[in-house]
């Protein structure tokens, strides 16, 4: 009983000096006034808010809502048959197969995207095979495009997206995919009628785990998408790191943070509607 | 106010951890150090170097600052931070009598407006920002000026510097304005050119700009005049043009934050950096021009007239050193840079 209270106390204090403390701080700097002498100072104001709907921040927001948006419907679409592939294999090859998939994790992301940019450069290995197989003539323009930042956050977030679904298909009763066929359901009803649904809470689990992260990972584009504002994290590192705008970078973050708060009381809703309506419920993720 | 007294304390505990004797803090550019350089500075001195590097003046500012001066005790800031830093006390005087080697230094590249007297800095390595062709794949012929970068035929084609004031260089040249103006009129004037050569742009970089050149990802963009020659070195066809506009000039210097630890050894790294084989190296090998007059005669005749480090005094007149341009302007010109590379 003492160990549990010192593991709790021990967890909440982490949580309070490196989650919470920080998190007011960024609050707290979003309603000061902007001073690129000290940073930050009073009065406090409402001004940062204010600015988020300059028509250059919002139409920044929208481009990085749906580049991030894209990027979670490609991982779905790559992950979820993949998911369900790796969920019906034997328990050894599967197993092999996630840690394959894990292995790239070991490598710092950062000097993967550099890798990134070396395969779709000019010069690149997709350029020159495609160069040298004669399908093009001059070289693609693959590098510093949306394409190039939606290749990178698609490959950098897909595990992501495979895990929580493999955890749901591993965990699906076959009994049920039985009971339809014998009820004379087509393959096609089975996937719409028994899958899908039962498989909701990890397709939304894992698009959340994507969809958030993408939003910041400003390096990618800074990278790959030649360093154009195309992401929130730009604009977020940009206010803090070039323009020393604290209180606007803070209202950034905050903004960030709030959307990831809706996104979450989402799926909460989400999840109590499957249960509704006899779906899987939390634990079984 | 009291939000930055929180975080500098919390800086300043993390810091005394780190506090110990003989070691020197240096804080410079990515790619701005020869090689060998802080080994043979150990070896002479004794004195261990802490090597950290940033890629615009604007991050190495923002550090600087939170942390109160404190914690580097070299930064390498340009000419019109240099200004702006003295007029803020971030910097201290540096001791010329400890300097062995300032004689050495070229007068005509001291004592100019941003620091009367070279009090607080050092002049370490001066360049220019012009434009980078490569000639396999465009005439350098065809391109004479900064006008030509907006040619419809480079949609999506060219590199800028990921740098405000080198960005914003160009348009004022080509409106015929100082690119020190603080006039919000015509910084307006210049954000409007500069939307239309968006459509153009397809990299913005800053850490390394020949890198695209080198890997073929672009032909044609703005260049500084260090990376032009290294690039040559790998790849003789990227050439470098002087703008008849006019190229922008400028200063990287040494200088002391107010707050360093160890301002006896920073004294011993600059006259180190000084030495006039040391300043020759940084020429070989960053391919920079040297302020160092000692270390110019010591080059070989091919650096020493290579347009490119050294351009001619033509030139050098044609163009306009960048210098501080205040809060204000600053502040207007930020504005318009986050539309430009958001596209607006």
């Amino acid at each position: 009983m003492r160990f549990r209270q010192l593991v709790i106390t021990v967890t909440l204090a982490w949580l309070a000096l490196f989650v919470l403390a920080p998190h007011i701080l960024v609050l707290l700097t979003s309603l000061l006034s902007p001073d690129t002498q000290q940073l930050a100072s009073y009065p406090f104001t409402m001004q940062s808010y204010t600015r988020l709907w300059e028509p250059v921040y919002a139409s920044a927001f929208w481009q990085s809502f749906w580049l991030s948006l894209l990027t979670t419907v490609i991982c779905l679409l790559i992950g979820y048959p993949f998911a369900w592939t790796l969920a019906r294999l034997p328990k050894l090859p599967r197993a092999l197969l996630l840690f394959l998939m894990m292995v790239p994790f070991w490598t710092n992301s950062l000097i993967r995207t550099y890798a990134i940019k070396l395969i779709l450069g000019a010069k690149g290995l997709i350029n020159s095979t495609l160069l040298s197989l004669g399908l093009i003539d001059t070289p693609l323009q693959l590098l510093y495009t949306p394409f190039a930042v939606i290749f990178g956050l698609v490959y950098i977030l897909l595990p992501f997206m495979v895990l929580p679904l493999v955890t749901t298909f591993s965990k699906l009763d076959n009994r049920l995919l039985e009971a339809a066929r014998d009820l004379g359901a087509t393959p096609w009803q089975r996937f719409v009628q028994v899958i899908l649904p039962l498989s909701m809470p990890g397709v939304i689990a894992g698009s959340l785990i994507v969809f958030l992260p993408a939003m910041g990972m400003f390096y990618v584009s800074d990278l790959l998408g030649g360093a154009k504002n195309l992401l929130l994290g730009n604009i977020i590192k940009n206010q803090f790191l070039v323009v020393r705008d604290w209180p606007f970078g803070a209202a950034l973050s905050i903004t960030l943070i709030v959307l990831m708060g809706l996104l979450l009381w989402f799926y909460v809703q989400a999840n109590r509607r499957i249960n509704r309506q006899g779906g899987l419920d939390d634990n079984a993720l | 106010m009291t939000l930055r007294a929180i975080v500098s304390s919390v800086l300043c505990v993390l810091s005394v951890a780190a506090h110990a004797d003989g070691k020197v803090v240096v804080y410079n550019w990515a790619e701005y150090i020869p090689e060998g350089v802080l080994e043979q500075f150990t070896e002479k001195t004794g004195i261990k170097v802490e090597y950290s590097t940033y890629d615009n003046n604007e991050t190495m500012y923002a550090k600087l600052k939170l942390q109160n001066g404190k914690g580097y005790d070299i930064v390498v800031p340009s000419t019109y931070l240099v200004s702006r830093m003295r007029k803020e006390g971030l910097i201290q005087p540096i001791d010329h009598a400890r300097l062995t080697n300032y004689k050495h230094l070229d007068p005509d590249l001291l004592d100019k407006p941003y620091d009367p007297g070279n009090q607080y800095s050092i002049p370490y390595l001066w360049g220019s920002t012009a434009i980078g062709v490569n000639s396999d794949d465009i005439d350098p012929a065809s391109i004479t000026g900064w006008a030509d970068l907006w040619d419809e035929q480079w949609r999506g084609k060219l590199l800028l510097i990921d740098d405000m004031r080198e960005v914003f260089h160009m348009a004022y040249k080509i409106n015929g304005v100082s690119t020190n103006t603080t006039d919000p009129a015509q910084i307006e004037q210049a954000y409007e050119k500069l939307k239309t050569l968006m459509p153009n742009v397809l990299v913005f970089n800053a850490d390394a700009p020949r890198e695209p050149f080198l890997a073929g990802d672009v032909s044609l963009g703005m260049l500084w005049s260090g990376e032009a020659s290294m690039a040559q070195e790998e790849n003789a066809a990227i050439e470098y043009v002087y703008p008849s506009e006019g190229a922008g000039f400028w200063i990287d210097n040494f200088v002391i934050p107010a707050g360093a630890e160890n301002v006896e050894n920073a004294h011993k790294f600059l006259d180190f950096m000084l030495r006039p084989e040391v300043a020759k190296q940084a020429v070989e090998e960053i391919g920079y021009a040297t302020p160092n007059l000692t270390a110019r005669d010591l080059l070989d005749e091919e650096t020493r007239n290579n347009p490119i480090i050294f351009p001619s005094a033509d030139v050098v007149k044609a163009g306009e050193f960048q210098e501080d341009i205040g809060e204000e302007a600053n502040a207007l010109m930020n504005d318009y840079w986050e539309k430009l590379k958001s596209g607006q």
